[in-house]
């Protein structure tokens, strides 16, 4: 009998601790001086007083009990951003009656003198006048607002709580009164659950960020310190592994850390993915992601009119997953990203991969130039790729039919990344043309240099493809060994590795990616000529001088 | 048994204490030494023992009542409903006889030339819309539909039954919800039914 009735007090004092638990008193909103906080009240043990008053109340509604501070706020903006935003109203200005800092937490109407504060408001909870670094508030979020960002669902939203003038206010994330998650959360934000209430990113269910079960192994910068309360899984996280609601270092975008990359790096270090990235960025021919500050915007024109690189250009950390691809297709680590197709025309997701770099390798007015000078100078890559082009690497399409030295399992009809020439010199590291040793970002050596002594390591790129034995065993051009191997004579200097555009070539002088390096060869007679003639298979000849040689139909072949 | 006993002798106690507890002389409602109470009587400026005004459910009242119209509060977030055109009724109707501050202290007794009127926090004037509502109906389908306040037909009021039994009159929240106007002890402060220390009278039907 005691012991059951010991079982019904015990059972009766967790009841009634189970109730305080969803009770003000025991959040830090209760600023008496019973608060379980340590900023409060030194004697009042009123609690709603510091809000609420049942008389004379200003505003009116909801009862409040405190002036407005009258301030002006600097509110949120961003080139993505479609909403329209006012000065905050409706339980936002409320809420900033405290949290912009402006009016001490004791001052309130229904009392002559403040109430005594042990301490001031924490400068976390201090949002300050300027918004601009936190998630926009009081603007109407209806069905236009959902249509014209497309990312937005669209109301009604069963969970959330606009307000009844359909605004979007503090209330509609927070229950002041109820801190049952985090940061009186409405609801648990596991997995950004309150986040993508309203927010809807394409792609974001298959992404690796919402998927992922990585944790941060302690090592270097955490990057979740912007989180109050994180979870220990980057999908746990969600949004929140870049995005900071409140106070964000990054204010476009709502970004935890400024620069850009930072917010991508600290996570792609080895400390938390799988594959360090940052490491590729330490080499000397690199996307120098470190160079450019606040010029890439998401809003910016497809084909990039201001020379800047950043991971967001390549990646969409709202889509990215391991899936993979066969060229050209886009895999995985680059869908749902931008790019200008084959046709020139700008496209919000790319198809092919190789789409993503003629953002800013099609001859925009700042594209990197030609690495080696030729007689055919071209520096917009699409057009140098174009399948009706004299030659060209097979990157859009193959119409190769002959070319012996192909090492398989590549064949005459395959498609090639660019990524298969351009990436990283460690076979090891992450794909991609993050960063290498090798000039142009290649992945091996491709000596350029006149009068290299023939190896297997100074055309090791060429090689990786095409069979050095079958090369210079003369199974293709006739004379392969004598130019290579004894007037040692780079590849690059006969050879324009992307191909040579149908506007500036012919398929007589420019088959077989034909396109004279001008510092080497050098043109003759009264014409200056400097061509290569094409007579068929395997057959042909040059007109030019090159290592003090002059060619001519003569030698043909 | 027993237990029926101890509930009865407790409800008792309770009863009892809260009846003793605070007395009207020497409250703000003591008007023995106002000066526009010239007969210095007690309890005159509001009741009569004899030929009160023919008002419902006002209790011997001889205090003119306002005329005015109030304007009351509204909030989007507010469930309790007034009904269309209503205004406040009840015992809240005879507290604005003088506190709307539109009638006369000492229009009492048949008086209706008073020329003393409330003044400071007292008067809440006839815009009752900064004011918590007053004379609506509070019961668990208003609980429900709030989500935000405590089930008045269960919740301890903290006087000895429910929120229903203690607070409301005729099932409605009113000014003597919260104030007794008849006891003053200093811990209540404004007269309130009980101690708002943690704000423990506004979390009793409040659910934060």
């Amino acid at each position: 009998m005691k012991r059951t009735t010991f079982l019904i007090l015990l059972g009766l004092i967790y009841f009634s601790l189970s109730v305080n638990a969803q009770s003000i008193r025991t959040t830090k909103h209760n600023l008496s001086v019973t608060s379980p906080g340590t900023i409060k009240a030194t004697t009042e043990s009123e609690i709603c007083i510091f809000c609420h008053t049942p008389h004379n109340s200003t505003p009116k509604v909801p009862l409040w009990n405190r002036n407005v501070a009258g301030s002006v706020y600097t509110l949120y903006t961003s080139s993505t951003l479609n909403a329209t935003e006012g000065q905050p109203d409706g339980a936002s200005i409320l809420c900033l009656s405290c949290h912009d800092g402006s009016i001490a937490l004791g001052s309130v109407v229904s009392r002559i003198s403040p109430i005594d504060m042990t301490l001031a408001l924490s400068s976390d909870a201090n949002l300050s006048t300027d918004l601009s670094n936190d998630h926009p508030i009081s603007f109407l979020y209806n069905s236009t607002l959902a249509t014209s960002d497309g990312q937005l669902r669209t109301p009604p939203l069963t969970t959330t709580h606009l307000d009844n003038n359909s605004k979007l206010q503090c209330s509609s994330c927070h229950d002041p009164h109820k801190d049952l998650y985090p940061n009186f959360l409405l609801a648990s934000n596991l997995n950004s659950g309150l986040c993508i209430l309203c927010h809807s990113r394409t792609y974001w269910a298959s992404c690796t960020h919402a998927s992922s079960s990585k944790t941060w192994n302690g090592s270097g910068l955490n990057p979740w310190a912007h989180i109050e309360t994180p979870y220990p899984t980057v999908s746990q996280n969600a949004c929140a592994n870049c995005h900071n609601v409140h106070n964000a270092n990054g204010k476009l975008r709502l970004l935890k850390l400024v620069p850009e990359e930072s917010n991508c790096l600290d996570c792609h270090n080895g400390n938390v993915a799988s594959k360090n990235i940052q490491s590729q960025f330490a080499k000397i021919y690199k996307h120098n992601i470190y160079g450019y500050n606040n010029i890439h915007d998401p809003a910016e024109a497809t084909s990039v009119t201001t020379k800047h690189v950043e991971c967001q250009d390549c990646h969409n950390s709202h889509a990215s997953n391991a899936s993979t691809a066969t060229a050209p297709f886009v895999s995985g680590y680059n869908v749902g990203v931008s790019g200008i197709n084959q046709s020139g025309v700008a496209v919000s997701s790319v198809s092919n991969t190789y789409e993503i770099c003629y953002k800013c390798h099609a001859g925009n007015s700042w594209s990197p130039p030609a690495a080696l000078p030729r007689k055919i100078s071209q520096n917009n890559v699409r057009l140098e790729f174009a399948t009706g082009n004299p030659s060209f690497h097979p990157v859009v399409g193959s119409t190769i039919t002959n070319s012996p030295s192909i090492i398989p399992p590549l064949t005459t009809g395959s498609k090639i990344y660019c990524t298969n020439c351009h990436g990283s010199d460690n076979s090891s590291d992450p794909r991609g043309p993050h960063g290498s040793l090798y000039p142009q970002i290649l992945k091996l050596q491709y000596t350029s240099i006149d009068n290299t002594v023939e190896s297997p390591t100074a055309y090791a790129l060429c090689y990786s493809c095409h069979s050095r034995t079958s090369i210079l065993s003369d199974n293709t051009f006739k004379k392969h060994f004598v130019h290579v191997v004894t007037a040692k004579t780079p590849c690059s200097v006969c050879h324009d590795a992307h191909g040579i555009s149908n506007i500036q070539g012919n398929s007589t002088n420019n088959s077989h990616l034909i396109n004279f390096r001008t510092d080497v060869v050098v043109g003759i007679g009264a014409l200056l000529r400097l061509e290569f003639v094409d007579r068929g298979d395997r057959s042909g000849y040059c007109v030019l001088k090159c290592h003090n040689k002059v060619h001519g139909s003569g030698m043909s072949y | 048994m027993k237990t029926l006993n101890l509930l009865a002798a407790f409800c008792f106690a309770v009863f009892f204490s809260t009846m003793g507890f605070g007395q009207i002389a020497g409250s703000a409602h003591d008007f023995t030494t106002e000066s526009w109470n010239s007969s210095g009587e007690m309890c005159n400026a509001c009741h009569t023992p004899h030929n009160s005004l023919t008002i419902a459910d006002a209790p011997l009242w001889d205090h003119q009542v306002s005329v005015a119209t109030f304007t009351l509060y509204t909030s989007p977030t507010m469930n309790g409903t007034f009904g269309v055109g209503a205004q406040p009724s009840g015992s809240s109707k005879l507290c604005l006889s003088c506190h709307d501050g539109t009638v006369a202290l000492d229009n009492f007794g048949g008086v209706t030339t008073g020329t003393n009127f409330i003044t400071g926090v007292g008067n809440v004037g006839i815009d009752l819309s900064n004011d918590h509502p007053v004379s609506f109906t509070y019961d668990a389908a208003l609980a429900t539909a709030d989500g935000g306040l405590f089930n008045p037909t269960t919740a301890n009021s903290g006087l000895g039954s429910t929120v229903t039994a203690d607070l409301l009159y005729a099932g409605k929240v009113e000014c003597s919800s919260c104030h007794d106007v008849h006891r003053g002890g200093s811990a209540t402060g404004k007269l309130l039914v009980k101690s708002n220390a943690a704000s423990a009278l506004c979390l009793t039907c409040h659910d934060k």
